[in-house]
């Protein structure tokens, strides 16, 4: 994080500088997102991209209520939670060339980022999948008596279509288990808005299950999602018991791929428009100059590192099966 | 112990575990009910209540909340009463537990236990009886093991428990449960990997798994009258057997039979083959003879049951037909007799 030159005198201006932090830091991935873009036509990165571009300030909001302690299990559009939880950038880029200095030396690629030092479980490419896995981290902790830890379980509109969902809420509910289920809503699944999938309304399902739902319309606003996540993790911290968290997002790019993909006509390219107006990430100021200079440096290091990364070893092919 | 059975060898391993490790927890429909798994589990509910854990019929969320727990450090074993409902978990068994160390690069491990029960005895049809052990060992990433004896239960749970670090499935099988057997040792140096060797003998292999291991037996005992010598490997770690016993046992005899517990086709008995091929075939001196169920799905009604599964008979006669080259010395073949009926009125010991 880049320093601010605030001088700290009062809540405001402490209120100030989270709001900064928040913004640089959703800045940081819109430009880590925008430099893959700019590669992937060199073929450096050889596997699937599903971009977090839209959707830095989720990842970016949550996470500022969340310690090392906190698990967020991700999914294949990982790369927002995994740099906003704290994944470091170079390895980042080592893992998504399949290099061997990425933290899962290269086999895990962009749809499986993981780090454990930060809290950053395991992201499956099958959707839906990892939702249990945070009841189960959750159930872990509260037999070993533990408290004030929390397990969020991350995962997009399309899944809520899942069964393991269903099963997920009511296991959840059943066992008071302190679990934030943390839905990024873009309102499609791959190409397929939701009135052809859903027939239900999703608060009051969720809440069928005696699990209280908030939805956040504003899903651009970094700091308005900091502070509403932060009621619903104290929630979940201090009653041991889930919360349904749901935020409106869009996303602006196809669903894999660096490419925009509006003239295939599945959805609106007006509303993504009108969404933008209100993305803070396009201002156009002497502070984000600042920072888009600082942020490059950054990655223009990090793709140093990765570049230089040996390719995955040979002898890593059978390692690590059994 | 008072019994050696095949339940009270269960009994025992999920009392130690529970005991011993403060990690275990118990998670599967029925471990907290009054028939308690078939006993295997009865009373630990009330003793360790926060870590023997009743669910919801929801199968698949349980799979996943087993690779959670484990990844937060518990060692959580999973039960399925009839292992065809274990058909519920393969998203989370084969997706998720068995590459979640690879896929990471190595930066996390699940240990766990599937615990999968297979149903047949009698009357229990098509999706209650089946044994998916080809389906599961085809995976890299999982162990899969078919204790056919109390001590294999004994060794390779508790080694699981213990020692290992990544997803086993234990494929026990119901008609086994009551049997007495008589104590042996398995020999195991590491008891989730390898084979072991039943019976020594000279003219003819016998590759069995689970309850095929003692009908392997019991055909081995009827020949030995009539001097025909048959050794037999329980092939015990199905994801992980012993290529070089299976490969020196036929360097001896040269006659292999596969029995085993499922469909031969892409399954034990064809794998079996494939080890000998690549390796080694001309140690074959006649073509191998593969017993399995039949083609089919399972039939409910005892008379198609009866002639679903292979037997003792079907082995005896196999065995003649390899040694022989068919049966002219008019050995008597033990009559063609339900496998169910037989084990319901024999207990043992084996």
């Amino acid at each position: 994080m880049a320093e601010v030159n605030i001088q700290v005198t009062s809540s405001y201006h402490l209120r100030m500088i989270q709001e900064e932090e928040l913004l640089y830091q959703a800045l940081r991935i819109r430009l880590v997102e925008e430099k893959i873009i700019e590669l992937y036509p060199t073929d450096q990165i050889q596997s699937p991209v599903h971009l977090s571009i839209g959707q830095e300030a989720v990842a970016v909001g949550v996470c500022a209520n969340l310690s090392d302690d906190d698990w967020v299990f991700i999914n294949y559009r990982g790369h927002a939670f995994y740099l906003a939880k704290g994944g470091p950038l170079p390895e980042f880029f080592a893992e998504l060339m399949g290099k061997s200095g990425g933290l899962s030396k290269g086999k895990a690629g962009s749809m499986h980022l993981a780090d454990p030092k930060h809290g950053v479980i395991g992201a499956s490419a099958v959707v839906a999948s990892t939702i249990s896995h945070a009841l189960g981290a959750a159930l872990a902790s509260k037999i070993r008596g533990e408290s004030k830890r929390i397990f969020v379980a991350n995962f997009g509109d399309g899944a809520m279509e899942q069964g393991v969902f269903f099963e997920s809420l009511n296991f959840a509910s059943l066992h008071k288990l302190p679990v934030l289920f943390l839905c990024e809503d873009n309102g499609l699944a791959v190409h397929t808005s939701r009135k052809d999938r859903q027939s239900f309304d999703i608060e009051k399902l969720v809440n069928a299950f005696g699990i209280p739902a908030i939805t956040i319309e504003k899903g651009y606003d970094p700091h308005e999602i900091a502070s509403l996540s932060k009621a619903a993790i104290d929630q979940v911290r201090d009653h041991s018991a889930p919360v349904f968290f749901r935020i409106r997002t869009v996303r602006y790019r196809e669903h894999v791929g660096p490419g925009e993909d509006f003239a295939a006509g599945y959805r609106s390219e007006e509303a993504v428009t009108n969404w933008k107006s209100h993305d803070p990430l396009y201002e156009e100021s002497e502070r984000f100059t600042k920072y888009r200079k600082l942020i490059s440096e950054e990655i223009n290091k990090a793709l140093d590192f990765a570049h230089a990364s040996p390719v995955a070893k040979s002898e890593e092919l059978l390692t690590d099966v059994i | 112990m008072s019994s050696n059975t095949y339940r009270s060898a269960l009994v025992a391993a999920m009392r130690e575990a529970m005991e011993q490790n403060d990690k275990t927890m118990i998670i599967g429909q029925g471990v907290a009910d009054f028939k308690g798994l078939f006993g295997t589990t009865l009373g630990l509910s009330e003793k360790y209540p926060t870590r023997v854990i009743e669910t919801p019929l929801s199968e698949d969320a349980i799979a996943g909340i087993c690779i959670g727990a484990s990844l937060n450090g518990m060692y959580p074993i999973n039960t399925h009463i009839r292992a065809d409902f274990g058909l519920l978990i393969f998203n989370q068994l084969i997706n998720l537990a068995a590459k979640y160390r690879y896929m990471f690069g190595g930066l996390f491990e699940v240990p766990l236990m599937m615990r999968m029960i297979i149903g047949r005895s009698w009357g229990q049809g098509a999706q209650h009886s089946q044994s998916l052990q080809s389906l599961l060992a085809h995976i890299p990433g999982l162990v899969v093991v078919m204790p056919s004896s109390p001590q294999s239960i004994l060794e390779s749970y508790k080694y699981a428990i213990n020692n290992y670090k990544g997803p086993v499935i234990m494929l026990e099988h119901r008609l086994l449960y009551e049997l007495e057997f008589e104590e042996q040792e398995t020999r195991l140096v590491n008891p989730l990997f390898g084979s072991i060797k039943i019976r020594v003998g000279s003219d003819v292999t016998v590759v069995a798994t689970s309850v095929m291991v003692l009908e392997a037996k019991r055909a081995a005992e009827h020949l030995e009258d009539f001097g025909i010598s048959v050794e037999i490997i329980d092939l015990h770690s199905i994801s992980h057997p012993d290529h070089d016993m299976i490969l020196t046992s036929l360097r001896k005899t040269g006659k292999l039979i596969v029995a085993d517990t499922s469909w031969t086709s892409y399954g034990v008995a064809a794998e079996i083959n494939r080890i000998i091929n690549e390796s080694d075939p001309a140690i074959l001196k006649s073509p191998p003879i593969s017993l399995g169920m039949a083609p089919a799905p399972c039939p409910t009604a005892k008379s198609l049951e009866d002639l679903y599964y292979p037997d003792v008979h079907d082995l005896v006669e196999s065995i003649c037909r390899l040694h022989f080259g068919g049966n002219p010395n008019k050995i008597p073949l033990p009559a063609k007799q339900s496998m169910t009926d037989f084990y319901k009125h024999f207990k043992g010991p084996f």
